[in-house]
């Protein structure tokens, strides 16, 4: 255990709403180790968002954590992250965990030029020594390829989506933080500028130490950048597993599902497998399987009981009653 | 840490260097200079024209009167007018306009048509800098409290300490100042003698001497007190709510929440994230505050016996002193604008995204 970064336990998280109680999360169990890419893939509103947040406890004030446990460990020592006092979760934030969110094109104070911002987080850290936070900055903004000098003294207006974008992976960097959560990075840019993203987190992979959870509704994105996969439906993770198995080998429906509706190497498209059925409601979620109403493998015992995320494979974890008929 | 990429992706498409004219053109700064420039210059030139064009206008009403009063002849009475309003009414309309800008531009607005021989700007010279003085104070203090009290308000919101703000805040500012004038001069006056307010007429107390002395500013202070606070009092309201809701809104920023996740401490949040950017509004509406300050200045000042602009211009209009009346809403108009304009480059200044040709450009 000795190389793991992040450990989540049971954890759920609700927001009151009018209609009722939304379970964004649903008894959620993961690990990250020390340098990989986890990525987390799932439709829309399945709650990939509110757990990115709950890692580094952002999530809104109406939000409630029921149950669950946050480590982090770090050079041997462990933090409950669920236990930290507003001080030591302040200091957590960005230098231990970096959460780039989604849709961040208005992370960035208008009022302030990016220097200034990167300044400003070094400071909140303990970091005086401008000079130092100058240099370091203007090598994480090559290495995003950017032209530091031009980018530092700009205010965000002036910078496109993308060259933002960057700006903030370069920025959630400085600190040398162990785990880096990217929300969507790529969601609200063009596909060309999504690439160079891609490539950007590519290369910063292989240069520097870190782990980071990439969390995405695109499975094709993560395949180029990811180690793990874990699939989240209706709150829960439904299939965890390398790369790898989770491409070649899936053992759930609903994995299943989106691997056919991705492109494969060989360049054929398969029919975009659109799921049929609509999202689950995380109000009521079905009873049983969340996902029985839209499994094509569904059989009574589905709608009865909910299938407990148990080992298919090697590294692999998969929650369906069935999933030795998938993929068989 | 070796880099082995060259930065490529923010080569700019080379921009062609812009001539003097076009930079300073492009300039906000120089733009609204000249808008300002302008503006004045309309006023002054409808001014001058309503004026000697109306049918009943001040000119004529006063040669009628001289005739009336004095016996003068026609021929009399109009040279008396030319000289006190510094215009030459035998010339063609045209060439009287641009004397008209000449004496202004040498700082001749005429004479007082009832206290003779005192010259209009020698009137302005002298009550002006009072009201710049009560009124400046009084935006400034109303808008630097009413945005920390906005700001506590939005910080402690469903609070009872925001309900009791919001609720004083909706009262004072929908109560008409001159109301709020006359209820402290007769509550705290007359029926509580907590003050009083005979002593605090004029701008200063007799027999004490100008100057860089703590004496003298307090003393100033002392007679602006009433004035200063009624304004306040009717601004302040006004600058919290906004400041509360521009407030409420900026905390719901994604920059906020990310400077949260950035670990910034909150004092550092507080003022250069969320108050920065929720008082960019608020300076637009400087712009339009100062203009109504002012304009109500005419009223406190008469009220409270403030020696200000104001009071000279209700104690012209009284007289009818058309060569005062018309010089003081000059300067009013000359000193909102300027005011503005000031209003606007601080604006300017502090949102980067209006500098430099970025604005006003759509
Ligand atoms: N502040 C909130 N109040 C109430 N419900 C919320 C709130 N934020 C999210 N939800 C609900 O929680 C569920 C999970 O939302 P979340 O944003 O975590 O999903 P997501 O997987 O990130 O979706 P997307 O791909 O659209 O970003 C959704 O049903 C959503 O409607
Ligand atoms: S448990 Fe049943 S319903 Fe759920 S995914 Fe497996 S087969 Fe489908
Ligand atoms: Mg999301």
């Amino acid at each position: 255990m000795s190389d793991l970064a992040l450990l989540v336990e049971d954890l759920w998280v609700e927001y009151p709403a009018r209609r009722g109680v939304v379970k964004a999360v649903r008894g959620v169990t993961f690990e990250v180790h020390r340098g990989e890419t986890l990525a987390l893939i799932g439709e829309s509103g399945s709650g990939k968002t509110t757990l990115g947040l709950a890692l580094v406890r952002l999530l809104p004030k109406a939000a409630r954590i029921k149950r669950g446990r946050i480590m982090y460990y770090r050079n041997g020592t462990s933090q409950d992250i669920l236990a930290l006092n507003a001080e030591e979760l302040r200091r957590f934030r960005w230098q231990e965990c970096a959460m780039v969110f989604q849709g961040a094109q208005n992370a960035l104070n208008p009022v302030l030029r990016i220097e200034a911002q990167f300044l400003d987080t070094a400071r909140a850290h303990g970091l005086s020594d401008a000079n130092a936070v100058r240099e370091r900055a203007v090598e994480l903004l090559k290495m995003v390829q950017l032209d530091p000098q031009r980018v530092l003294h700009s205010f965000p207006h002036e910078l496109s989506g993308g060259m933002r974008q960057r700006v903030l992976i370069a920025l959630g960097l400085l600190l040398q933080p162990q785990v880096i959560i990217l929300d969507e990075p790529t969601t609200a840019l063009d596909i060309l500028t999504q690439r160079s993203i891609i490539e950007v987190l590519r290369r910063l992979r292989a240069q520097l130490d870190f782990s980071l959870i990439f969390i995405s509704h695109d499975l094709s994105l993560a395949a180029e950048l990811a180690d793990r996969v874990a699939t989240v439906y209706a709150g829960a993770i439904v299939e965890i597993g390398s790369v790898y198995d989770i491409f070649e080998r899936p053992r759930h429906p609903y994995t299943l599902a989106l691997t056919r509706s991705v492109p494969t190497v060989t360049g054929d498209m398969h029919p975009l497998a659109s799921i049929p059925g609509s999202p689950p409601d995380l109000i009521a979620p079905p009873l049983g399987c969340a996902f029985h109403p839209r499994c094509p493998l569904a059989t009574d015992q589905c709608k009865r009981e909910e299938p407990p995320l148990e080992r298919v494979g090697k590294e692999q974890m998969a929650a369906c009653w069935h999933w030795r008929e998938v993929n068989p | 840490m070796a880099v082995q990429t060259a930065p490529i992706a923010v080569s700019l498409p080379e921009e062609v260097r812009p001539n003097l004219w076009q930079r300073l053109t492009r300039n906000y700064v120089f733009r609204r200079v000249i808008k300002a420039l302008a503006t004045i210059f309309v006023v002054v030139t409808v001014t001058f024209f309503l004026i000697r064009l109306m049918p009943s206008n001040p000119v004529e009403i006063f040669i009628q009167e001289q005739i009336s009063l004095y016996g003068m002849s026609y021929q009399e009475a109009r040279d008396q007018a030319s000289a006190l309003f510094a215009i030459d009414l035998d010339a063609p309309l045209g060439q009287q306009y641009l004397e008209y800008l000449g004496n202004l531009l040498q700082g001749d607005l005429g004479q007082s048509y009832r206290s003779k021989g005192t010259q209009v700007v020698d009137i302005i010279r002298q009550f002006l800098p009072w009201t710049l003085f009560s009124v400046g104070t009084s935006l400034l203090i109303s808008f630097v409290l009413g945005i920390g009290l906005g700001m506590l308000m939005a910080y402690r919101r469903e609070t009872p300490i925001d309900y009791a703000l919001s609720t004083f805040a909706s009262l004072v500012s929908s109560v008409p100042n001159y109301l709020i004038a006359i209820i402290l001069l007769v509550v705290l006056g007359p029926q509580l003698k907590i003050i009083n307010i005979a002593s605090m007429r004029g701008s200063i107390s007799p027999g004490v001497q100008p100057g860089f002395t703590l004496h003298f500013f307090l003393d100033v202070l002392y007679h602006a007190a009433m004035p200063i606070f009624v304004y306040v009092l009717t601004t302040i309201g006004g600058w919290m709510l906004a400041m509360k809701s521009s407030t409420i809104a900026t905390l719901e920023e994604d920059y906020v929440t990310v400077a949260r996740a950035r670990g910034l401490k909150d004092g550092r949040i507080m003022t250069s994230y969320v108050g920065r950017n929720a008082s960019l509004p608020l300076f637009t509406q400087l712009a339009i505050s100062i203009g109504f300050v002012f304009g109500g200045s005419v009223l406190i000042e008469g009220i409270f016996v403030y020696q200000g602009i104001g009071q000279q211009l209700i104690k012209a209009i009284n007289q009818r002193d058309y060569p005062v009346m018309q010089g003081i809403f000059l300067i009013i108009t000359v000193s909102v604008i300027v005011a503005n304009l000031v209003a606007d480059l601080l604006y300017s200044r502090l949102d980067p995204r209006i500098r430099l040709g970025q604005g006003e450009t759509k």
